[in-house]
């Protein structure tokens, strides 16, 4: 799918550094978000990739103070720059509960999640629930209200919108919730969306129908996406920037491009390697990376692939840290945490 | 080759029922009239979106469901297991096993892993005593797992080894035929690779055939010889997996391919795309004529009105479309 009406100009809109969120547990403390740094430019979409369990969704929560109790960040900067001229706003300063919090999420950062069904109210129609956000967002009257849900959900490619407005989320399909969720999120027209698996439960038909629909709606909007998945195929349709995460820090990260064609990190290497791939001769064997992700609580020493790692040499007994590729700075271009590309 | 199972016409008709009579006012066509062949140590692919009835066609084959009509002629003796009493069908049972796509929902969290593995043996009585725990260790050692591993509980195990409990369970009594519904679909994709590898690996060893269930393209072509494609109930298209991918006859699979997102930004960005629209049909109502008609971008008058046959094209082609002599479409 073409990303030639993109309007991203490379203002950040969002820079995340050495963000920390934590679980505490009776066995122990989860790092669940692990010093990660990416940013976010305007209009931009940047991809989260990884397996489950590596803290993509949590990273998510984080960007909007909505870490589920016990967790909470640690450490760590979310800068937000909600207008290009102001200076930033840490989010991750601002108490989750705070009126500028709400004002942040209802206007700006909006979130859609892979189960519509548990972020759409059974009990209320589909119309209701759009009219309710549009209301939060604008001072405007029931009845325009209901016009402006009506004109979403045509937007958002429902069929029949004026019927469709008063029916209840179970009498949808999972594409049409999908959808209204993303209807809803737009409403406000947000300046970033975060997009955490939001085809995973969908047959690729309809996947491809709602991809689609947010990159036309990100051309119209100009609003930056950060989406999350594990599927790299939908980051290489979507992704201009990719962030490839395991156990709960950012191991790779660098354009779409760098990420295909030139991955550096053992892990990204492995996880391009073991997919099938649709009309690639098919090998009678995938190469597979060994073993599983280590347990959040029960992580080795130093870096956290070493025990999958087929480079594993004994320096890797220590953790590398997150360095920047062809004299770049780590927070610029590409970038990796692996001690084969950290020159000391 | 020779031919290990032959699935002539089945069907399976869900009634709807309402009131408190429990009124029968119709029908969920799940599976409406589906014939293919399995040749022995053969995979062969089942592929199609949610709900085209793809679960419900391997549930019959197993007889786990009752199939409301069609026959399965299977083996050299040519039996119709559709026919036979529950009593006659024991002595097949165990030549035709599945895997399940949620591994932990199939496992009994109460049962050791042993026993788990052991259950199948026991009950059919077929081995005892220690040379059913030696049975037992060796199929687990089969699949990747470690002696010890008897002992333990299946919540102590990640999904992708839980994964391979149920493919030792289904390897106890050495069965010839598996169908696997969806059995990397829950796991991550470095251990979706590594259970791919599994089932080819004792494809290999046991001369096992496979029906291989699954919602991802990707995953069916690498694994099969042959893909079949449904669509609300009916298979559209059956070719070998290569020429499906390569140059797809049925205007559905053309798009299904085109929907799949490939792992390549650059082939990415230079594909056409062809959106279809809408969603799957309700299979009580299914449309007139052709069922993918509402959604085909190449429907004529012919087919809102004439259901096509599937019918042979090419060797081992096989095509339900009225136009599909004089489509030009497009593969990977
Ligand atoms: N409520 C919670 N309590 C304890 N640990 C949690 C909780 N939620 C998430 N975690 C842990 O945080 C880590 C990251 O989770 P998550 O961000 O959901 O992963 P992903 O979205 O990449 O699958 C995991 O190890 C998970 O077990
Ligand atoms: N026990 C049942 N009773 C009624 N309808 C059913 C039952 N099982 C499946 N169906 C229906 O049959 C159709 C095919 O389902 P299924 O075989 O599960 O499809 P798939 O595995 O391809 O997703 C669906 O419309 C489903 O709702
Ligand atoms: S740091 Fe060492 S163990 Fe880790 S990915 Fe690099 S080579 Fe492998
Ligand atoms: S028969 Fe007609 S509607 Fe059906 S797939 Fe062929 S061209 Fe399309
Ligand atoms: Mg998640
Ligand atoms: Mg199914």
């Amino acid at each position: 799918m073409a990303s030639a009406e993109k309007t991203s100009d490379q203002t950040p809109l969002l820079e995340i550094s050495g963000l920390k969120t934590i679980f505490p547990t009776d066995d122990g403390i989860v790092n669940a978000v692990n010093d990660v740094s990416f940013s976010i430019a305007r209009g931009q979409t940047v991809g989260v990739v990884g397996e489950s369990g590596c803290g993509k969704s949590i990273t998510g929560l984080s960007m909007l103070q909505l870490v589920p109790s016990p967790g909470r960040i640690e450490a760590g900067e979310i800068l937000f720059y909600r207008n290009a001229d102001d200076e930033p706003l840490d989010i991750a300063q601002v108490s989750p509960k705070s009126e500028l919090m709400r004002q942040i999420r209802g206007n700006e950062i909006a979130i859609i999640f892979q189960e519509p069904m548990t972020s759409l109210n059974p009990v209320y129609t589909v119309g209701n629930q759009i009219a309710e956000a549009v209301m939060l967002h604008d001072q405007v009257d029931k009845k325009t209200a209901r016009e402006r849900a009506i004109e979403m959900i045509a937007r958002v490619g429902i069929p029949a919108p004026a019927q469709r407005v008063d029916e209840y989320p179970h009498q949808l399909s999972g594409g049409m919730r999908q959808r209204i969720m993303i209807a809803m999120a737009l409403c406000c027209s947000p300046t970033l969306l975060i997009a955490d698996e939001p085809t995973t439960a969908l047959d690729v038909t309809i996947q491809a129908q709602v991809l689609g629909l947010m990159q036309e709606l990100q051309a119209e909007m100009g609003m930056a996406i950060m989406l999350i998945t594990h599927d790299l195929g939908v980051i290489a349709d979507l992704a201009d920037e990719v962030v490839v995460m395991y156990s709960g820090r950012v191991v790779e990260r660098g354009s779409v491009d760098d990420i295909f064609y030139n991955p550096l990190h053992p892990y990204t290497q492995g996880l391009l390697k073991s997919i099938p791939v649709l009309g690639r001769t098919p090998q009678s064997t995938l190469p597979s990376i060994p073993g599983t992700v280590p347990h959040p609580l029960a992580l080795p020493d130093g870096c956290s692939f070493g025990p999958r790692c087929p480079e594993r040499m004994p320096k890797c007994d220590e953790m590398p840290e997150l360095v920047g590729i062809n004299g770049k700075t780590e927070n610029d271009g590409h970038a990796v945490r692996c001690w084969l590309h950290t020159d000391v | 080759m020779t031919k290990l199972l032959e699935v002539n016409d089945l069907r399976k008709y869900f009634p709807i029922q309402k009131g408190i009579f429990q009124r029968t006012i119709g029908y969920v066509k799940a599976v409406d009239g589906i014939s293919f062949d399995v040749q022995r140590g053969e995979t062969l692919g089942l592929v199609g979106e949610s709900g085209c009835g793809k679960t419900t066609a391997g549930r019959c084959l197993l007889r786990l469901i009752p199939p409301t009509s069609g026959s399965f002629i299977f083996g050299e003796e040519q039996v119709d297991l559709a026919k036979l009493s529950h009593q006659e069908l024991r002595p097949f049972r165990r030549r035709i096993q599945m895997i399940f796509q949620d591994p932990h929902a199939s496992l009994n969290p109460r049962m050791t892993v042993g026993d788990i593995v052991g259950e199948p043996m026991r009950v059919n009585r077929t081995e005892t005593g220690s040379a059913l725990q030696d049975r037992i260790v060796e199929l687990l050692e089969s699949v990747g797992l470690r002696s010890q591993d008897t002992r333990r509980y299946p919540h102590a195990f990640s999904g992708g080894q839980r994964q391979r409990i149920g493919i030792a369970r289904a390897l106890a009594l050495q069965p010839e035929l598996i169908v696997a519904d969806e059995p990397v679909s829950a796991l991550d994709v470095s251990v979706q690779a590594q259970i791919l590898n599994l089932l080819s690996e004792l494809r290999e060893k046991f001369q096992l055939s496979y029906i291989f269930i699954a919602h991802d393209l990707s995953v069916v072509e690498h694994i099969s010889d042959r893909v079949a494609v449904m669509y609300l109930g009916k298979i559209v298209e059956i070719s070998d997996a290569e020429t499906l991918y390569q140059s797809p006859k049925h205007p559905y699979t053309e798009a299904l391919i085109s929907a799949v997102p490939l792992p390549d930004p650059s082939v990415q960005r230079k594909r056409e795309h062809i959106r279809l629209e809408g969603d799957v049909p309700d299979p009580s109502q299914p449309p007139t004529g052709c069922y993918f008609h509402p959604r085909c971008r190449y429907a004529t008058d012919i087919c809102k009105q004439e259901t096509p046959e599937l019918r042979q094209i090419t060797e081992g082609v096989q095509v339900a479309c009225h136009h599909s002599d004089t489509l030009a479409l497009q593969g990977v």
